[in-house]
């Protein structure tokens, strides 16, 4: 097993930063999954773990020994690349044994590894081919296989399902999730798939223009994203993420904007008027389309600018446009000027055209800051003498 | 119930079958051009010494005096032997050298990357009667002249086979590299287990190239084999003289002896010479 450490990392080319000053800890038996859309700097990290590339700035670490001068041979860390990089002109039993040859091992001691790791991975049949003769989904398990043989202390693993069609990236999602309770190693993988971030990692590591955006596991992430940018990134559809304002009203605090009022459900402020006082500030307003609850609007609702009811956060809006997921409906709203889209079982009885109001409990709104695009989180202030919802929320 | 229009049929290409006739036998009189010095090298070959001067098409009756004169008066086995000698050591020098210049250019980055490759091309580019006399007068200075390893020795190194195998490499998938260093290989050791297994093809073309260049080369033997005829095309001279008028016969058969083993070599890997000059840009 491998404890990997990545300590303040920096790659430069030329003047771009595409990896910038990020530190990961990846604990012994730790699945990690490096998530983040194209040119977000998480294949460039996983080289530079590997050893392929070295970095401009900061440390590796395996198992607490800096390996970052050290050859990518010698780092007892193995890797499947996207294209799965077999050898064409070595048959599938030379592919896997390829490793251990170059590493001197007696001929007797290769050929009963690879025969165990053929089983393994079901390949008994198929040694004597190359991998020309070899289906997608075949030749990925030959490159598990030759990363396998070895037995290293680390799995990296850089987008290895992304030539599959959907059916094998499901079926290959479990088998690697399997091998990987199996063997008990430390895998790093890399994806910009947030399903397979979500069903495979124990931890995911979200990254955007080389920076680290957050890392957590995959509820925490889903939960509780750190920054907009995240919670634009994760679901599908992601986040609603909508312009707003927070301000008082009634002494409590709501964030506001076109058709839509959020209270915030904190706790009672001091009077209007009163001293200290939140003042208003821009923020970004982010609902999950599963936490919106959608009804036509009735003639007793209130007008959208009077404010939510029930203590929930309302907002008014237009249905669109109407998917059908087979055993989900997706509802895409016009409200303000935003676009929210909505979440729910089949059927909905969502109808295109239809004026709505859309609900939310306010727990399940999520706060953020317009500028820095990080998570605001309500803070308690620790000077009893000043009541606690008189504290900006920070960020 | 319409008409068929009988128009001219028409090529896929939108050409009339009639310019496609044009084209075919503009192509064949111009195939006919290129064969026939060929044609007539082995037909005046194979008359008897006293037909030499015929011109009747076809060589009859046939005879091989001519090539027994050139046996005779010739070492043809042993020139055939220095021949084969000299090219196929000047060719895989030039193979080797070319495949080391070219991973190390294609794989690895390192300073001055850029102005030695274009010194590689710059090398191609230069006409051989510049290079000819300083080759020559170190040659004289290490005491190569008249020796068969004065002939290869500075031809060991070709800038067009560095960028012909550059173009490859370059193409060549950066991952299956990477992939040898993690499974644990070196750079050298990649190279020999994974980069030339699958470069045989290009090798190969490059190879034939390189030696159907060298089998030709008949200036610079001549240069620096001087007074001996140690190489078949220079066994030709024999038969040239400037008193007594060019000794047709031998000198036709000797030519052909000399350009059997290139038809050879054409004739069994037909399609790896065809793709050497191809991807060589040359026709």
């Amino acid at each position: 097993m491998s404890r990997i450490t990545v300590e303040n990392v920096t790659r430069r080319y030329g003047d771009v930063r595409a990896v910038d000053g990020v530190g990961l800890d990846v604990a012994h038996g730790d699945f990690l999954v490096l998530l983040g859309p194209s040119g977000c700097g998480k294949s460039t990290l996983l080289r530079m773990i590997a050893g392929l590339i070295p970095p401009s700035e900061g440390r590796v670490l395996v198992d607490g020994n800096d390996v970052t001068e050290t050859p990518a041979r010698d780092r007892d860390l193995a890797m499947v690349f996207q294209s799965y990089a077999l050898y064409p002109h070595l048959t599938v039993e030379r592919n896997i044994g390829f490793p251990l040859r170059a590493r001197k091992t007696r001929k007797a001691d290769i050929r009963r590894r690879v025969t165990e790791v053929a089983d393994i991975l079901d390949l008994g049949a198929l040694l004597s081919r190359r991998p020309r003769e070899l289906s997608g989904g075949q030749r990925q398990r030959v490159a598990l296989g030759r990363a396998l043989v070895r037995d290293p202390g680390a799995f990296l693993m850089d987008e290895p399902l992304s030539n599959l069609d959907a059916q094998l990236r499901t079926a290959t999602r479990t088998e690697i999730t399997e091998l990987h309770r199996r063997l008990g190693r430390t895998f790093v993988y890399v994806t910009h798939d947030q399903v397979e971030a979500m069903t495979m990692a124990t931890s995911v590591a979200v990254l955007n223009r080389g920076r680290l955006e957050q890392i957590g596991t995959p509820t925490e992430v889903y939960d509780t994203p750190a920054s907009a940018f995240v919670a634009g990134f994760m679901g599908s559809p992601p986040m609603n993420l909508l312009d707003a304002e927070i301000v008082t009203r009634d002494g409590r605090l709501h964030a506001v904007a076109a058709g839509v009022d959020a209270p915030l459900g904190l706790g009672h402020l001091g009077k209007p008027g009163e001293p200290g006082e939140q003042a208003q500030r821009p923020a970004i307003l982010g609902v999950r389309p599963e936490h919106l609850s959608l009804r036509p609007v009735a003639d007793g609702d209130p007008a959208p600018e009077a404010g939510g009811s029930g203590g929930g956060a309302t907002l008014h809006g237009l249905v669109r446009t109407v998917e059908n997921l087979g055993s989900e409906e997706i509802a895409h709203c016009r409200v303000g000027s935003a676009e929210v889209a909505v979440r729910a079982r089949r059927p909905a009885g969502f109808t295109v055209g239809e004026s709505v109001v859309l609900t939310v409990r306010p727990e399940h709104t999520h706060l953020f800051d317009r500028e820095s695009g990080r998570r605001l989180v309500w803070q308690p202030d620790r000077d009893a003498s000043v009541p606690a919802a008189r504290v900006p929320v920070a960020t | 119930m319409t008409l068929a229009n009988f128009d001219a049929p028409v090529m896929p290409g939108g050409q009339s079958r009639t310019r496609v006739v044009v084209g075919h036998l503009t192509l064949a009189v111009l195939g006919l051009a290129c064969v026939f010095p060929i044609y007539w090298l082995y037909a005046t070959s194979l008359r008897r010494p006293n037909d030499v001067y015929e011109v009747s098409p076809l060589p009859w009756p046939l005879s091989v005096g001519s090539y027994r004169t050139a046996i005779d008066e010739i070492n043809v086995l042993r020139l055939l032997l220095n021949t084969t000698l000299i090219a196929v050591l000047t060719a895989l020098g030039q193979l080797l050298t070319s495949l080391l210049a070219a991973y190390a250019f294609a794989a690895w980055n390192f300073p001055l990357k850029r102005v030695l490759y274009l010194a590689f091309v710059g090398s191609w580019l230069v006409p051989f009667q510049v290079a000819m006399l300083p080759n020559y007068v170190l040659l004289h200075q290490l005491g190569l002249l008249n020796t068969l390893s004065g002939v290869i020795v500075p031809n060991l190194v070709s800038g067009l086979g560095v960028l012909l195998l550059r173009q490859h490499l370059d193409s060549f998938p950066k991952e299956l590299l990477e992939a040898a260093r993690m499974d644990g290989r070196s750079s050298w050791s990649t190279l020999w287990t994974v980069v030339v297994p699958n470069l045989r093809a290009a090798l190969a073309a490059l190879g034939i190239l390189l030696l159907v260049n060298a089998w030709n080369e008949y200036f610079w033997p001549a240069l620096v084999l001087q007074r001996h005829n140690d190489v078949l095309q220079l066994g030709i001279r024999s038969f040239m003289s400037a008193t007594e008028g060019d000794d047709w016969g031998p000198l036709t058969a000797t030519a052909g002896l000399a350009c059997l083993p290139i038809f050879i070599i054409y004739l069994v890997l037909q399609r790896h010479v065809v793709s050497g000059f191809v991807r060589s840009g040359l026709r």
